[in-house]
């Protein structure tokens, strides 16, 4: 006897769920998962940040300590001179000069 | 729970994500109450002045053939390797600018390098997605190459770039564009960690940069195509310790500033940013001023501080390299490729 074609159709949704719903609840459940953990990180920030000073707190330490340290790329620095600087100014340099444009 | 129970989860868990990032940015903008320069102004400084012998090219390293993409200096400072996308690293002499090795790779399409901190070892990465290292020392095979002496294998992503940790010569952390920073051993080959991937807090792109700290070198800091800076704990995989926003684009560079506890950053929106690595705080902005709104801002490639961090070198994708002023945000000089 010839199946009824509607009878042979499958049911979908009802017992077994079809094979793209199990893919897409296994992922939404892992990034619900990975979002609560963000969630979680942001308001640990967020307390750390009630307790954060302003950005000026720091900078008066921050200028005195890159001020003080002897560099000898700039015209004027601190002291005490390395002498070990010397040896860059030695010995073989580039010919044809320097094109660089000082503002 | 049903599949539709779940998604609503999500669309909450979405939403609670999306308010408490507004709520971090809105406390952060409030602390914000100034910039460095804006203070360092307020103080009296004035920008550095240089003349035209204060800062000239005494050495000029010529061998390579095509690009070169990196290159890192030994902890004396006193020889380079260099990486170049024709196919080799080459080992400088930096007082006296010859070559000491010229090493022919496997993958000619390097991107990054990094020299041991005892000089003997160099190690290089690029779009084979694997770090080889080589010993200086070894015996040249039959047809005059430097063999590989370990291949670092794992990344699912190019190499973008790779850094020995400084006080320990067989430690080694690499970032990808698989999206993950790891240490590896060096000595064993074998992945110590693992940064990002799978974990939350992790970069959501491909890692294009990476610095360690030289005060402290279980922390380091990462640049990505997410446009975050994270710093990150060697002894803590499981979480970025920090992430830093405010870039408008990929960041290409990252860079810890001498004192170890700031960072500079470059990135695709034309700017270099100094963060503070303790509070999270941007610090400061380093912008070039458009011109012409239709002209587009030449993207930031790699950055550099001199040993006070008074200067930032910025190079540019148009060939060009300011000489910034940290502490002024002004640009002292503009550099033209020779």
């Amino acid at each position: 006897m010839q199946a009824n074609p509607a009878e042979a159709a499958p049911v979908i949704g009802r017992s077994a769920p079809a094979p793209s719903d199990t893919r897409g609840k296994h992922w939404i459940s892992a990034e619900v998962k990975r979002l609560e953990q963000e969630s979680r990180f942001l308001e640990e920030e967020l307390q750390q940040l009630e307790k954060t000073e302003k950005l000026s707190a720091g900078l008066q330490e921050f200028l005195l300590k890159v001020e003080s340290v002897p560099d000898p790329l700039l015209p004027e620095t601190t002291g005490p001179a390395n002498t070990s600087w010397d040896r860059w100014f030695e010995g073989p340099q580039d010919t044809q000069g320097c094109r660089c444009l000082i503002l | 729970m049903s599949f539709s129970e779940l998604k609503d989860r999500h669309v909450a868990a979405t939403a609670m994500v999306n308010t408490l990032r507004d709520r971090l940015n809105q406390k952060r903008q409030q602390l914000l109450d100034t910039d460095v320069a804006g203070y360092a102004k307020s103080q009296g400084r004035t920008a550095v002045n240089f003349s035209s012998t204060d800062l000239v090219c005494c050495r000029t390293l010529q061998g390579h053939t095509g690009k070169v993409y990196s290159l890192d200096w030994t902890p004396e400072k006193n020889r380079i390797v260099s990486a170049s996308q024709d196919g080799r690293l080459i080992i400088w002499n930096a007082l006296t600018s010859q070559k000491t090795h010229a090493i022919k790779l496997p993958c000619a399409w390097v991107m990054t390098c990094s020299f041991a901190p005892n000089g003997y070892s160099v190690a290089c990465g690029g779009l084979d997605s694997e770090c080889s290292i080589f010993n200086l020392n070894s015996q040249v095979d039959r047809d005059g190459n430097l063999p590989v002496s370990r291949v670092l294998t794992g990344h699912k992503g190019y190499v973008s770039s790779c850094e020995f940790v400084r006080d320990q010569d067989t430690r080694l952390i690499t970032g990808s564009g698989d999206q993950t920073c790891v240490l590896w051993d060096v000595t064993t080959g074998q992945r110590i960690s693992v940064f990002g991937g799978e974990f939350p807090s992790g970069h959501t792109s491909d890692v294009l940069s990476i610095s360690i700290n030289s005060s402290n070198s279980n922390m380091f800091v990462s640049g990505s195509c997410d446009a975050t800076a994270r710093l990150w704990d060697t002894r803590i995989a499981s979480r970025a310790i920090r992430t830093y926003h405010g870039h408008h684009g990929d960041v290409n560079t990252v860079k810890f500033f001498p004192d170890g506890q700031r960072f500079g950053t470059g990135s695709d929106d034309g700017t270099c940013r100094l963060f503070d690595m303790r509070t999270g705080h941007q610090l400061q902005v380093y912008s070039q001023q458009q011109a012409n709104n239709d002209q587009d801002v030449p993207i930031v490639t790699s950055i550099a501080f001199s040993i006070s961090g008074r200067l930032l070198f910025a190079g540019y994708s148009n060939g060009d390299c300011y000489v910034w002023d940290t502490l002024l945000a002004e640009v002292r000089i503009i550099q033209l490729v020779h």
